[in-house]
């Protein structure tokens, strides 16, 4: 079995002959923020601080846009590290999300929470989105209101 | 003079959380996991503890079905893929043409396989001493910056490090090693520094999703959990097989561009490789796998 495996990537590999070229190409820049670099400005850049991120005016999200928001990879991401009721390949770190909206956080607690966790634990694992400029404010706001949705 | 003032810091443990080290720009930091550096892989007894599963083969041959298990494969830590020895094996293909590139190197000036030898052309059980301090460059030397800097020297050849052709020479250069225990010299002062320098970064939270590498690859962290379809493992023992052969791709991958790969990931600006900062948590790394054997030409 694992013979084929290998078989068919030796293969594979031959067809995709220009794979390595192309990885080592297209590489995004984050050097708006910190990176390991001993003489880069990012290397010498400040992590943002915790932001302790008010609601301002009515929630005004919407559940199923926050939910495509909550799902893409190259957005939110969230099923990297939770359950979400319907998204696939979910992660197991953080807690399971598919009740949330039944545990009575408060619509502007949950905001600041996906704004930036560090507000609530320095030390999460969770990224900060709002804080970091990951998602927008009205993609939170949408995000949110798919949390406060799920029953 | 930054890390000057970050290396006592890290020294008291002083790591925890939220850290504003010395007057330096705000800079947050996963715990400490306080790995022992003089216990190699052993280190990993106590951390990961998934060293029982694969220390040896017998290990991993009697722990096999761990493989079909998808919430435990983690715990073998690939390892299970060294235990693949056919003769297709993409990665022995890449021995041979790294050979290859060496005697047509050799043949044009034979002070170029001297040079990697540092001395003489045999190169037996030489690599399993990398990354080690270099007296006359003055630097922290990786394998592929041994074949950079001699093809330069020799040569005047450009073989830049992550460029395929260093990295099936540094593949067959490894392969001369293949089974001695790696033996990174942790009583050279400069190969300590360059440790403890790699350790702050192996633990320092960078890039717009705020991660550190120990994010993902420390007990407590995201390691051993489902991150999507992946799970992130163990760093004890990962030295071991690089370069590897991505079988996913069909390209050989240096340990660098591995953790250029998992800087993508966390959406952190990714270094070149031979960037000094890889160097460091090259060094970092490769202690993690003090008393492993070297395991290349491998696949993943
Ligand atoms: C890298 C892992 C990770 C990602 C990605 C992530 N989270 Fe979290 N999240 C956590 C962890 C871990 C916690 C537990 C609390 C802590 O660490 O402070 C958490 C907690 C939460 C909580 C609080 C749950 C409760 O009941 O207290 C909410 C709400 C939440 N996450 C929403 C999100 C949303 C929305 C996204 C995507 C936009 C997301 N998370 C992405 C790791 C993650
Ligand atoms: C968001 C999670 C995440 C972060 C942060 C992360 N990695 Fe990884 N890493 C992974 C995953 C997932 C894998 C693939 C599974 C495995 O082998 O651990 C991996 C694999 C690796 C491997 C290859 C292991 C092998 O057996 O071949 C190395 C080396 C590595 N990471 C180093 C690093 C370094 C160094 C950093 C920091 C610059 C880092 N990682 C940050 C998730 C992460």
């Amino acid at each position: 079995m694992k013979r084929l495996v290998l078989l068919a990537a030796v293969l594979q590999g031959l067809t995709f002959a220009g794979a390595a070229a192309a990885q080592g190409a297209a590489v995004p820049d984050y050097s708006a923020f910190p990176c390991l670099s001993h003489t880069l400005p990012c290397g010498e850049l400040a992590a943002r601080e915790p932001v302790r991120k008010e609601l301002e005016g009515p929630l005004d999200g919407n559940a199923a846009r926050g939910k495509q928001t909550a799902f893409a990879r190259n957005r939110g991401n969230c099923l990297a590290c939770h359950v979400m009721p319907g998204g696939s390949q979910p992660g197991s770190r953080g807690p399971d999300l598919s009740h949330f909206g039944s545990t009575g956080r408060s619509t502007a607690e949950t905001f600041a929470m996906v704004w930036d966790m560090r507000t609530v634990n320095p030390e999460t694992l969770m990224p900060p989105f709002g804080t970091n400029a990951v998602l927008t404010e009205q993609e939170l706001r949408d995000v949110v209101a798919f949390l406060l949705s799920l029953k | 003079m930054l890390k000057r003032a970050l290396l006592p810091a890290l020294a008291l443990g002083a790591l925890a959380g939220c850290g504003i080290f010395g007057g330096g720009p705000h800079r947050e930091h996963y715990p400490d996991a306080r790995i022992d550096p003089f216990k190699g892989v052993e280190g990993d007894v106590g951390f990961s503890d998934t060293i029982q599963y694969w220390r040896t083969e017998a290990d991993l041959q009697r722990h096999a079905a761990l493989a079909e298990k998808p919430a435990e494969q983690w715990k073998l830590n690939w390892k299970h893929m060294d235990l693949d020895r056919i003769e297709l094996h993409p990665g022995h293909l890449a021995v041979d043409e790294g050979q290859a590139l060496v005697k047509k190197l050799a043949a044009r000036d034979p002070a170029f396989l001297a040079c990697l030898g540092e001395g003489s052309a045999d190169l037996k059980g030489k690599a399993a001493a990398y990354p080690k301090f270099d007296a006359a460059l003055g630097r922290i030397v990786t394998v592929e910056d041994r074949i950079e800097h001699c093809a330069k020297r020799v040569l005047k050849e450009d073989l830049p490090q992550g460029k395929p052709s260093n990295t099936k020479i540094s593949v067959y250069f490894k392969s001369q090693s293949a089974g001695t225990p790696i033996g990174v010299d942790l009583s050279d002062g400069n190969v300590m520094e360059a440790y403890r320098r790699g350790e702050e970064l192996f633990y320092r939270k960078t890039g717009q999703l705020n991660f550190a590498c120990a994010s993902c690859h420390v007990p407590g962290s995201i390691m051993g959990h489902k991150l999507r379809g992946e799970t992130p493992t163990t760093p004890f023992g990962d030295a071991a097989h690089y370069p590897t052969y991505r079988t996913p791709v069909g390209a050989l991958e240096s340990i660098q561009e591995r953790f250029a790969r998992c800087h993508g990931q966390m959406r952190t600006q990714a270094l070149k490789p031979g960037d000094p900062a890889y160097a460091d948590l090259e060094v970092f790394m490769t202690v993690l796998s003090n008393g492993y054997p070297v395991s290349v030409p491998s696949a993943r």
